[in-house]
């Protein structure tokens, strides 16, 4: 039997409550600066009063026994009441959703292309993203929260071909996007989404998809941790320097260095030597960015220039007639002139761009830098 | 003990009995033998019946409009006409098919007062599935207690080889399952069964025989001879399935050794009677839900429960009520022949026709998760569905899964319920001998119920493992989606648990001897397990559903660099943290019984509420469980097959769950204390004398 006497309740929670007190302010302040949302502060102090609770009634005197009946019917009820408050009050505090919300989407009707037209379209397509729940796995820049396969926003899965992106939905397994060729990333996708989506639906999925470009920034690769942009990539650079040697058969046309040399060393008077990180933005167009040498030049800058072309030179608005996924990886190349990049990859990487905010998504379609009607 | 001696008149009613069983099996070997299962399907029966009915309508239809079509032409051929005459003979024929009245009869739409249609079909499906449960799983309990009150005598230690093997079967099933799905060793489940069982059986029979005394050598020798058969019968596939048998043959031999020389108690069999006699009311109540949920399904979803019932013809109308009727009469056998098979000193006998129920029970249960699983996971391709046999529909991907996950789920649920026996009767009774007594039940029902516990998880996550095999969208909407709030609540009851069990715990220890010494490693212990209680809560986003819907906080969601702690690793991490302080808490317990003197009856009796709050909260997550497994269909009665076209389609939210399934618990409850009361406190009053006489009446040896 119980060696130790008996605290009173005062002796029981004396100690403990000024601990508890002291403890549950390091956790909120902890937790804050570890960069938890206060949702999660309150959750994790809310345990440590649940741990509280737990510890004092450890100590807790023991209970009189029951005098009859009457009693063990009263406590009988107070554990039940108890415990069913304490469930109801659980789930009547969670987070709800509203059922209206979700009873409006089982009534829409199912997608039909031929009653849509284009933007409807993307945004059937959007709803048959968000259907088959590919946010569980796929942030689209700044939405969704989970990392498990890339961020088809900030990998610009909209500058691929349209067959390619149905490959990747339907037969994921056959090419991995790099960065989670782990196993567990090999199984991740799922494989019946041939099964599950009709053609109407696969065609708004896709033109919802070919809609993911960025025209700040260039691609970003790899698992959130270890992510690289494009700059980095030494495929990328690779194929890259075929486009811009016009080797790229899906760039016929197209041979940057007939211009800037194959070496890097201009070919025509006022080509742009990538060689020199100094240089500076072209001086025949309005939009120039003053003061900034190549070597800092942003991603946008290159984007323009190489998809807009600059005006009264032979540098053509070659977005308007090769894919933008092409030119990207040309840009890459061109890069390396004046910051090459060597096989086991270059002592400082190119920052990762942060992602891009719901407002910069919409700053890109108000001032036309989507560029769609160039692709 | 001249008891068994002046009771010869049980021999006549044993042979009644058994003439009536070989009558009923005769009959029925006939019948099977007569119509096969093979037979039945390529016969006019269930689904097919359905469709050649649909046919024949289709059929009639097209003759209608063909006359319509022959009317307007005016002339036709003699051919045609000859035709025309089979089709007039054919309208002759037609008041066969002739329903009368009736078939222009329209039902109205009926709804449920006050409650709706969903929620009396939800209310009268769970109650059903606990009483359900209570009848599968407390004669599990029972007949483990049976074994380890018998004292072993020749027909008793037969009947162990017996239960041994049985229970070597079940116990070699879910450590195999779960080291083949978690430590993904092939044939796990095979190498687990085939080696647990050999291992229990040889060492049972060599037991049987005085043989191999020592628990260890037994282990040892269960380990080699289970090992050699399972890779004998399953085949070498690598080191991991044969070091796996190796630790099942063990566990099946130790186990046995533990069981067969167990020392008896007759506070064992005193338990064992007494849940006996609740199990039999709760038969009652089992078939009275039972036809409770039918009823609302065939008024508010005829159309489904039709379809459902059509799929499953030899399901439904041959194997389920034949399965039923006999467990029925195995469980009245099992209630009724206790006293005078305990008074002809064949105790032996009752454990077999006690193991043969659990059989019995098992296979019901099996039988039952076809339908369920079909309407989870029907086997693709879903198009095929209507050709596929009976078999292919019952055995779905997520079958087996389920049919673990319930076998757990069960045993955790009978122990959980021993408890709050325990608590009622420590409650109702009146003496130092029966609160002694009832906290000792107390005691073994927590024991039972946590020790069935501790897998569990692991049998949910490979039934929710083979849902995100078949499709990840169920897995999706039940873990990131609209159900991803019912599972944070399902952490925080699991938490609520442990953290209850081991306060009961904490509380027996102070009635022990010595005991005290172990609590400051406890309270360390407790600490770790609220923080991993807090890593198994924290979840990834505070809206409950996967993107944030009109009225929602779109930034209350983890960052990227904290995201960690709300991914599956770190869950597992916390549930391994929690089962296993859960399991050291245990051990101190377990030395703290075998080093100091136990002081049954003098319980704080915060102790016997917490054990009462527990039982209330495992049968909560339970029936919370069926119902995130039901929403996880979505708007669906059979996924992607069968849609729910009703206004009820939507899922409902949390609070509104909540509120249905305390209510439902509370019915189960209000209904349970009702038949706790009946069956063990009403026969007690005024009969004090008569029940201590019985209980001190020892077996004669055989």
């Amino acid at each position: 039997m119980s060696e130790q006497p008996e605290k009173t309740f005062i002796q029981n929670i004396m100690v403990k409550v000024p601990i508890w007190a002291v403890a549950a302010l390091g956790i909120w302040f902890g937790a804050g600066k570890a960069g938890f949302p206060i949702w999660w502060q309150i959750e994790f102090v809310v345990f440590s009063f649940y741990a509280l609770c737990f510890f004092i009634l450890l100590d807790l005197p023991a209970l009189k026994p029951e005098k009859g009946q009457g009693t063990a019917t009263l406590r009988l009820f107070v554990t039940y009441g108890f415990a069913s408050i304490l469930f109801i009050g659980i789930t009547k505090n969670l987070p709800q959703f509203n059922p209206e919300v979700e009873l409006e989407k089982l009534n829409r009707p199912p997608v039909n292309l031929a009653s849509l037209a284009g933007p409807e379209v993307i945004a059937a397509g959007r709803e048959v993203f968000e259907e088959n729940k590919c946010f569980n796995c796929h942030k689209v820049f700044w939405e969704g929260n989970s990392d498990r396969g890339p961020n088809l926003g900030t990998k610009q899965i909209g500058l691929y071909p349209e067959d390619y992106i149905k490959e990747q939905i339907l037969e994921p397994r056959v090419k991995q996007s790099p960065g989670f060729d782990d196993p567990k990333s090999k199984k991740a996708m799922p494989t019946y989404y041939g099964e599950d989506l009709d053609d109407d639906q696969m065609a708004a999925l896709v033109a919802y998809l070919k809609t993911l470009r960025d025209p700040e920034h260039v691609p970003v690769e790899g698992k959130f941790g270890a992510q690289w942009t494009w700059w980095d990539d030494q495929t990328i650079v690779s194929e890259g320097q075929k486009v811009f040697e016009g080797l790229e058969p899906n760039t016929e046309g197209l041979n940057c260095a007939v211009c800037h040399g194959k070496e890097g060393i201009p070919l025509m008077s006022g080509a742009l030597d990538f060689r020199d990180a100094n240089k500076m933005d072209t001086e025949k167009m309005a939009d120039r960015l003053d003061g900034v040498p190549l070597k800092e030049w942003p991603d946008a800058l290159w984007y323009k220039r190489v998809t807009r072309g600059v005006d009264g030179t032979p540098m053509a608005p070659w977005g308007m007639v090769f894919g933008h996924l092409y030119l990207w990886k040309a840009e890459a190349y061109a890069k390396t002139f004046h910051n090459p990049l060597p096989p086991e990859g270059r002592a400082t990487k190119y920052p990762v761009p942060p992602i891009p905010t719901k407002e910069d998504v919409e700053r890109w379609t108000k001032d036309g830098l989507f560029l769609d009607p160039l692709l | 003990m001249d008891r068994s001696i002046n009771q010869p008149q049980t021999t006549p009613f044993f042979k009644v009995l058994s003439a009536f069983l070989f009558t009923f099996f005769l009959v029925f070997f006939n019948f099977s033998t007569v119509t096969s299962v093979f037979d039945l399907e390529k016969s006019n029966f269930g689904p097919q019946l359905v469709y050649a009915e649909d046919d024949e309508e289709d059929e009639e239809d097209e003759e209608d409009e063909e006359d319509e079509n022959e009317e307007d032409e005016g002339e036709e051929s003699d051919a045609e006409e000859g035709s025309e005459e089979g089709e007039a003979e054919v309208d002759d024929k037609a008041y066969l098919l002739d329903i009368g009245p009736a078939k222009d009869h329209k039902m109205e739409d009926f709804v449920f007062p006050w409650i709706g249609n969903r929620k009396a079909t939800w209310i009268g499906a769970q109650l059903h599935i606990l009483f359900a449960s209570f009848i599968l799983g407390c004669p599990m309990f029972v007949v483990i207690m049976e074994v380890m009150g018998a004292r072993r005598t020749k027909g008793v230690r037969q009947a162990i080889v017996f239960s041994n093997l049985f229970l070597g079967v079940l116990i070699g099933v879910v450590i195999g399952i779960t080291i083949e799905v978690i430590l993904k060793v092939h044939h796990g489940v095979l190498y687990g069964l085939w080696a647990c069982a050999f291992g229990a059986l040889v060492v049972s029979f060599l037991n049987y025989f005085h043989k191999l005394l020592d628990p260890k050598v037994s282990g040892a020798v269960g380990a080699v001879t289970g090992g050699v058969f399972a890779v004998l019968l399953t085949g070498f596939h690598g080191p991991g399935g044969a070091i796996l048998a190796v630790v099942s043959g063990f566990v099946g031999g130790f186990m046995s050794n533990m069981i067969m020389f167990a020392e008896s108690d007759f506070k064992f069999e005193r338990l064992a009677h007494e849940i006996t006699k609740v199990i039999g009311i709760c038969y009652s109540f089992t078939a009275l839900t039972g036809g409770l949920f039918l009823f609302i399904m065939l008024v508010a979803y005829s159309d489904f429960i039709t379809y459902l019932v059509s799929n499953f013809p030899v399901l439904f109308m041959i194997a389920y009520p034949t399965l039923f009727i006999l467990e029925t009469i195995l469980m009245y056998i099992y209630v009724y022949s206790w006293d005078p098979l305990n008074s002809t000193n064949k105790k032996g006998r009752h454990i077999v026709i006690g193991v043969f129920l659990n059989i019995l029970g098992l296979t019901l249960l099996c039988a039952l998760d076809g339908p369920a699983t079909f309407m989870q996971t029907p086997p693709k391709p879903i198009a095929d569905i209507p050709a596929m046999s009976e078999w292919a529909k019952i055995a779905t991907a997520t079958w087996m899964p389920l049919n673990y996950h319930r076998l757990v789920g069960n045993g955790t649920f009978g122990g959980y319920m021993v408890g709050i026996i325990g608590a009622y009767m420590y409650l109702w009774s009146n003496t130092k001998e029966d609160k002694e007594y009832y906290d000792w039940v107390g005691y073994i029902g927590n024991i039972i119920g946590v020790a069935i516990m501790i897998p569990l998880p692991a049998m949910g996550y490979i039934f929710v493992y083979e849902i995100y095999q078949y499709d990840a969208s169920i897995g999706m909407y039940i873990m990131s989606d609209r159900e991803s709030m019912f599972m944070l609540v399902q952490g925080l009851l699991v938490g609520t648990m442990f953290s209850a069990s081991n306060l009961y715990m904490w509380i027996s220890m102070k009635r022990i001897d010595n005991a005290q010494r172990f609590f400051p490693f406890m309270k360390i212990g407790f600490i770790l397990m609220i923080i991993a209680a807090t890593i198994w809560f924290t979840p990834r986003r505070f809206f409950a559903t996967m993107m944030p819907e009109p009225g929602m906080n779109p930034d209350m969601v983890l960052p990227d660099n904290l995201a960690f702690l709300a991914l599956m690793i770190s869950k597992n991490t916390a549930a391994f943290a929690l089962v296993t302080i859960t399991f050291i808490n245990y051990v101190f317990y377990t030395i703290a019984t075998k080093t100091g003197k136990v002081h049954y009856g003098k319980i704080n009796p915060l102790g016997i509420y917490v054990l009462i709050f527990l039982g209330f909260a495992d049968i909560w997550l339970m029936s919370w469980m069926g119902t995130i497994r039901e929403l996880s269909r979505m708007n669906f009665h059979v996924y992607r097959v069968f849609k729910d076209i009703t206004p009820e389609k939507y899922a409902p939210m949390l609070a509104d769950a909540g509120m249905n399934v305390t209510q439902i618990v509370w019915t189960f409850f209000i209904i349970m204390t009702a038949v706790i009361w009946i069956g063990i406190k009403y026969p007690k009053t005024g009969k004090k004398k008569k029940v201590a006489a019985a209980a001190a009446a020892p077996q004669m040896a055989e």
